[in-house]
């Protein structure tokens, strides 16, 4: 395979800050010119393990996701019968739970669980961040901050689910989709602490706040804690679900957020660039992916008539 | 003969109970006036001029359980001095002067004087024979019915009337006055549900605000600001929410605009915010916030207890509400619009789905490159 000029420079980052010696250069070198051209053959064919093949999420990050679903479900599940009292499915709702005696409760003290989780992503963000620059290991593509970059590759997507293009974008350990949901999840919780938080200590808030906006703002967080919810709601049920569990490839479940591992096939298709970073990181994943190759007969060196024949 | 005996005793029996079943309940008051002559027949009615069927019946034995038991009919019904009485035009009216019952602390005639002297002087007023948009405001027995006495106990706990008649040795005082002072110790009022309701039977009526607006606007009288919309938009707040589910703490509607400090007197005296009197009112506003919200200020005090959305009253909210929904609409149509997009777009590049262990990559694609088996 002929590298991209952007799959290059991630390849030629990824060994410097491993420190990759001129054996192993040589190696991954050869393993990425046996590669075959076309990425789609490589990732319809490699073998995967659903439960996850590849690292991609630390214990942290998965500790930080089971806290935030878990709450997140069972705020919404709890506050959204108090928003939208009135509505006949509200108040049974609410009566499984004990009523808002017991609701309340509940609401307010997974609310203090879901800010913790927060404080815990924040902290191990900051500190791995900083670890990172201290050993010159941050790679600024390889995070979450969006890039221009990531609208190109949403428009290439876009295409070639359309049909127009021939190939998926190479996108990095952190796509375009994540991204997004990942700022959007960040933006709703800040909004509904705030808020939520504005209906806890009103007096605290207006207080703080200058007398010709603390009445503005008091509405708006009225508004906007049920709104948010809401959206959050939708955007997880309809987006975050359907990537993870119901969008073909993915049915029933990825096991990411759990094994904290992803799939072989999944890594490439959608997170080139982070699996090239893996052949350099990984030996073994070398070994597998030759194997592969010439089990099925892939491999561009020995065989590249045939690769060519099949990517017509 | 031992037989003859137990023949006997069985028909006694027998007539004992046929006697305690057919038998009437006896009445708990005292009926010397006669009045049940007539009104104890439950069909006892007629039908007015505009098509109100009225009902004159008198329940005796529920009549005798409650507050007004012991108040003879003519007690209240003072104009009729005759019977057969003549057709009643005003009716009761609350703050007649009862003759028959004394003030205990007083000696004088009992009477709902002192309450009705507030009532006239709220906003809620209205004579016992409202004209005009008069009608539309509540009566005494708008709020009050006629209440069963002292629905918590049938019976005063022995273990306390003991103790009262060690010197009050008549029991039967001893247990009046025990119900008496229970009943107005324990918590008797309206749940805050229950004043919610109440106070929406009117102020949530579209057809009577409707009614009031265009009057006060003919008259170029003054309404308050939130006057259309006071218990839609309460029962919108916070405030409203939880209370709506049962719960207590948080404040209704007498709880901010009755004096806390003079409770029972205050909601019979009930003013509009406008009012300095009132404890909502710009000047009295924060002291009633503080009596919940400790920390209050004066910005806390400008806060909306009565949110509204309107485009005329709340352009602010109004906006940000419509905007609010667009996005969510907007949102989820494109994600929708999205995740089918991308599952039309993975479905034709050969992926499936597949609920065990195995490559997603199984179907033939239409685009080729499929996977080598």
């Amino acid at each position: 395979m002929k590298l991209s000029d952007e799959a290059r420079r991630v390849l030629e980052t990824s060994m410097r800050i491993n420190k990759t010696g001129d054996a192993e250069r040589r190696e991954i070198e050869d393993v990425i010119a046996r590669m075959p051209d076309d990425r789609v053959l490589l990732y319809k064919n490699v073998v995967s393990n659903p439960i996850g093949d590849l690292p991609r999420y630390s214990i942290h990050i998965r500790i930080q996701h089971m806290l935030t679903f878990v709450t997140f479900l069972m705020l919404a599940f709890t506050g959204l019968p108090i928003a939208f009292f009135g509505h006949y499915w509200a108040e049974p709702l609410n009566s499984v739970l004990g009523g808002v005696d017991v609701t309340r409760i509940i609401h307010r003290t997974l609310a203090a669980a879901m800010i913790f989780a927060m404080v815990y992503h924040i902290i191990t963000i900051i500190l791995g961040t900083a670890i990172k620059l201290k050993n010159k290991t941050f790679e600024l593509k390889r995070s979450i901050i969006p890039t221009l970059k990531d609208a190109r590759d949403f428009k290439h997507d876009l295409l070639y689910f359309a049909g127009k293009l021939d190939q998926r974008p190479e996108m990095d350990k952190f796509m375009y989709k994540q991204k997004l949901h990942y700022f959007a999840a960040a933006f709703g919780n800040f909004v509904m602490v705030i808020s939520g938080s504005s209906f806890l200590f009103p007096e605290f808030w207006a207080s703080i706040l200058p007398a010709s906006i603390a009445s503005y703002f008091q509405e708006m967080m009225r508004l906007s804690h049920p709104h948010e919810a809401l959206l959050a709601l939708l955007v997880i049920a309809f987006w975050h679900w359907y990537n993870v569990h119901l969008a073909p490839g993915r049915f029933p479940m990825q096991w990411t957020f759990l094994t904290g591992k992803i799939t072989r096939e999944h890594q490439i298709e959608e997170h080139f660039l982070e699996y090239l970073r893996c052949l350099v990181e990984i030996p073994s994943e070398r070994k597998e992916l030759l194997e592969m190759l010439a089990a099925r007969e892939l491999d561009q060196l020995d065989n590249t008539g045939a690769q060519g024949a099949q990517s017509q | 003969m031992a037989n003859n005996k137990k023949k006997h005793l069985t028909i006694f029996g027998l007539l004992v109970i046929a006697l305690t079943c057919l038998s009437q309940p006896a009445f708990a008051f005292e009926d010397d006036e006669g009045c049940l002559l007539c009104h104890k027949y439950p069909k006892m009615g007629r039908i007015t001029e505009d098509g109100t069927r009225r009902s004159y019946y008198v329940m005796p034995h529920v009549f005798g359980e409650t507050v007004h038991r012991n108040v003879p009919c003519t007690g209240c019904h003072n104009y009729i001095k005759q019977l057969p009485h003549r057709p009643v035009k005003e009716g009761v009216t609350c703050n007649t002067e009862c003759h028959s019952i004394k003030n205990p602390a007083t000696g004088k005639n009992f009477s709902h004087q002192p309450i009705y002297d507030k009532y006239e002087q709220s906003s809620h007023f209205r004579p016992k024979l409202a004209e005009g948009h008069d009608q539309d405001k509540p009566y005494c027995v708008t709020c009050h019915r006629n209440p069963i006495y002292n629905p918590q106990e049938t019976e005063a706990p022995k273990h306390i009337t003991n103790r009262c008649v060690v010197c009050h040795e008549d029991k039967n005082f001893v247990e009046t006055w025990y119900k008496h002072t229970s009943r107005r110790i324990k918590d008797i009022k309206r749940s805050s549900r229950d004043i919610v309701a109440l106070c929406s039977s009117c102020h949530g009526d579209k057809r009577l605000i409707e009614r009031h607006l265009k009057a006060a606007k003919a008259e170029g009288r003054e309404l308050g600001r939130k006057y259309p919309k006071a218990a839609e938009s309460y029962k919108n707040s916070f405030h409203g929410k939880v209370t709506g589910y049962g719960f207590k703490e948080a404040a209704n509607c007498l709880d901010c605009h009755a004096d806390a400090s003079n409770y029972y007197l205050s909601v019979h005296n009930l003013k509009p915010s406008r009012d300095p009197a009132s404890p909502v009112s710009d000047g009295n506003r924060l002291n009633t916030c503080k009596r919940c919200h400790t920390y209050a200020d004066e910005n806390y005090a400008a806060l909306d207890p009565h949110p509204t959305s309107g485009k005329e009253d709340n352009p602010f909210s109004y906006y940000a509400n419509l905007i609010y929904g667009w996005v969510g609409d907007v949102v989820f149509l494109a994600l929708i619009a999205l995740a089918a997009f991308e599952t039309v777009g993975r479905r034709r590049d050969g992926v499936g789905w597949r609920l065990w262990h195995g490559s997603s990559w199984w179907r033939p694609s239409k685009r080729g490159r499929d996977r080598v088996e």
